[in-house]
């Protein structure tokens, strides 16, 4: 499997869904007064034309699908805290997330701890007198009012 | 006579002093952005976007430009010093930049760069001076089936600029075309793709699209060379001047890739990086010591930087005179006129004449600023890129989750961010363009609105679209890209 066969897949199945979506729910109309689903359904098409000719293409080529050097610890971790920095943004308040996110992401700078810490918290501090009480971005306080 | 009483209130709007000053912060974030690997201007002007939203629309658009064009600038510090390319449109002054730097010339590359970018800036300013009220009036006459058609040129033109497939591009070209149907229809007001999401009733968001495509997913790429990521530097040694015979040399070559730049500029998608790679090709047909180009000859500097500047005078002008942008940049400056009430596009020069020359103006205020503060500053830039990536980089998403929230204070928008940033790193190992997608994610909506419209006037009948002869020539030539490609052997640029 070439990595152009997988992708290929995957937009057609999106085409596919589109079309589907624009033909049945949301209605063509007529070309005199177009609905709110003719442009889906004509991009969904085309869309699905393009994945076919990439997929005619890929059958060719002999090339594997490898997932190469790619760091998956690394990925995951600063995934996670993305992902964990948005979904507790609002109950822990903005600074609590935000220590927590660079106190995670540090890790990989391999400082020794008191320079993580130190540089964690002075971070959180600037950030927030930059955003909050400079910009007056409106930074959610969370459940412990900071 | 209007274009000299516009210039005139141009320079008023952006002498004044609040104006001046975000001129300054744009073109200074600019430079940082620009020097800083890893953050381009795209990803930086989306995350400032919802800081400007208290700001006037002239100023905030005049902060926004000046980070356009100022990172253009930065960019090349960082190809010449540390041979990599600070910002995408620097890649090649890494060949001769940084050669340059290693034979003790990184003074005289640094300052052929700023130069080189200065004057080419400026010209193109000039043109876009010229031709901006010129084109404006032509553009009034347009209707929405020439609309549609330029569009579809548009989109045609950024497929036909990536440097991979085609085919790949004109897919991704289709799927930001799709992304732009989410959220309320329009004309008939019916929610379409929203899933029963809160956050995407009003669309996807361009701003989390952009930082997540842009900054979250470069992010990830570069988490692979956090351990190898070890940089030589080169210091500049001696004076930045250039002397006579580095000016002799560079003189052409930055005339020439001042016009390259500004008229590769205007066309969506060719853009700056596109501008660079051609210009650096032309000067090395043209040199009569083509092996000497990335052994450090000052020539394969001068053109592409001047180029890549006159390119990001050059963008403005479908933003200014359509409201169609050229490249992801011009999409968010779109998106922030649109913010601020003001809609792109012809009438923009006649209901917002303070917006349309103030902005004009402060590009030759900030594109002197720059000349003055670059050469200067090139001390604390060089102690910046010291600052390891791996201490960088959470700032980078720091800064990214707090400006996706900040957009509407949804977080919401914060999610659709870390989808796209997945989406993009996934692109990218699957070999696919992220600038199509976006162009066509804020064209798309424009496009089905003119294209339904057309239908409604022509009562249905496609033959609109070339009966007109305006339109017909747009899809002619967009034809004609369509095809082309499969004759010849598309895009020369890419065997440098």
């Amino acid at each position: 499997m070439s990595k152009d066969l997988v992708s290929a897949f995957f937009w057609l199945a999106v085409a596919v869904y589109v079309s589907f979506e624009g033909f049945t729910k949301l209605k063509l109309g007529t070309l005199r007064q177009p609905g709110p689903g003719f442009f889906p359904f004509w991009g969904g098409l085309f869309l699905g034309a393009f994945a076919l000719i990439l997929l005619a293409r890929s059958l060719k080529s002999r090339e594997r699908l490898g997932s190469g050097a790619i760091p998956w610890p690394a990925l995951i971790m600063v995934l996670g805290a993305l992902l964990g920095y948005l979904l507790f943004l609002e109950t822990l308040g903005f600074v609590i997330v935000t220590l927590l996110f660079l106190l995670a992401l540090f890790c990989f700078a391999e400082i020794g701890w008191i320079k993580h810490l130190t540089w964690s918290v002075l971070a959180t501090v600037i950030v927030y007198g930059v955003f909050k009480v400079w910009l007056k971005v409106p930074l959610p306080s969370g459940l412990f009012g900071i | 006579m209007e274009i000299a009483q516009g210039i005139l209130i141009g320079f008023q709007v952006a002498f004044q002093p609040i104006n001046l000053l975000y001129c300054f912060l744009g073109v200074f974030i600019g430079t940082l952005v620009g020097v800083l690997p890893g953050l381009g201007p795209a990803a930086a002007i989306a995350l400032l976007l919802p800081s400007t939203f208290a700001l006037t629309p002239v100023a905030s658009i005049i902060m926004l430009a000046g980070i356009y064009y100022g990172a253009m600038y930065g960019g090349s510090t960082t190809s010449i010093l540390v041979n990599i390319p600070g910002e995408a449109a620097s890649v090649v002054t890494c060949l001769d930049g940084h050669a340059m730097a290693r034979q003790g010339r990184a003074g005289p590359a640094l300052g052929i760069a700023a130069f080189g970018s200065f004057i080419a800036g400026t010209l193109s300013i000039v043109v876009l001076t010229l031709l901006a009220p010129l084109l404006v009036k032509v553009t009034l006459s347009f209707g929405p089936p020439e609309y549609f058609a330029l569009m579809v040129l548009g989109i045609t033109l950024v497929t036909y600029f990536t440097e991979g497939s085609m085919v790949k591009a004109l897919m991704m070209a289709l799927v930001g075309i799709l992304l732009g149907t989410v959220g309320v229809d329009s004309i008939s007001g019916r929610y379409r793709f929203t899933f029963g999401i809160q956050t995407l009733m009003d669309g996807v968001g361009l701003v989390p699209v952009i930082m997540g495509l842009f900054g979250i997913s470069e992010v990830l790429l570069n988490l692979e060379h956090l351990a190898s990521q070890r940089v030589i530097y080169a210091e500049p040694t001696g004076g930045l001047l250039p002397n006579r015979e580095d000016w002799r040399r560079s003189a052409m070559p930055i005339a020439r890739g001042s016009l390259l730049g500004f008229f590769l500029g205007i066309l969506p998608g060719a853009g700056a990086i596109i501008a660079s790679l051609v210009s650096y090709a032309t000067e090395k047909r043209f040199s009569k010591h083509p092996e000497q180009f990335g052994q450090g000859a000052i020539e394969g500097v001068a053109g592409p930087e001047a180029a890549n500047n006159a390119a990001a005078g050059g963008a403005f002008i479908p933003l200014l005179t359509l409201g169609i942008p050229a490249n992801p940049v011009m999409a968010i400056l779109l998106g922030a006129l649109m913010i601020h009430g003001l809609q792109p596009g012809p009438l923009l020069m006649q209901r917002a004449p303070d917006l349309f020359w103030g902005t004009i103006a402060s590009m030759y205020i900030g594109n002197a600023m720059l000349l003055v503060l670059n050469l200067p500053l090139i001390g604390i830039w060089t102690r910046l890129l010291r600052v390891p990536y791996a201490l960088l980089f959470p700032f980078i998403l720091l800064f990214c989750l707090i400006g996706s929230y900040s957009v509407s204070n949804n977080v919401g928008d914060g999610i659709v961010m870390w989808v796209f940033g997945v989406l993009g790193y996934l692109l990218k190992k699957f070999d696919y363009e992220a600038a199509p997608l976006i162009l066509a994610m804020v064209i798309g909506p424009m496009m089905e609105e003119a294209l339904r419209q057309s239908l409604i006037l022509s009562a249905g009948s496609f033959a609109t679209f070339v009966e007109r002869p305006i339109s017909a020539g747009f899809i002619l030539a967009a034809a004609m890209l369509l095809v082309l490609p499969l004759f010849t052997r598309r895009s020369e640029v890419a065997k440098i």
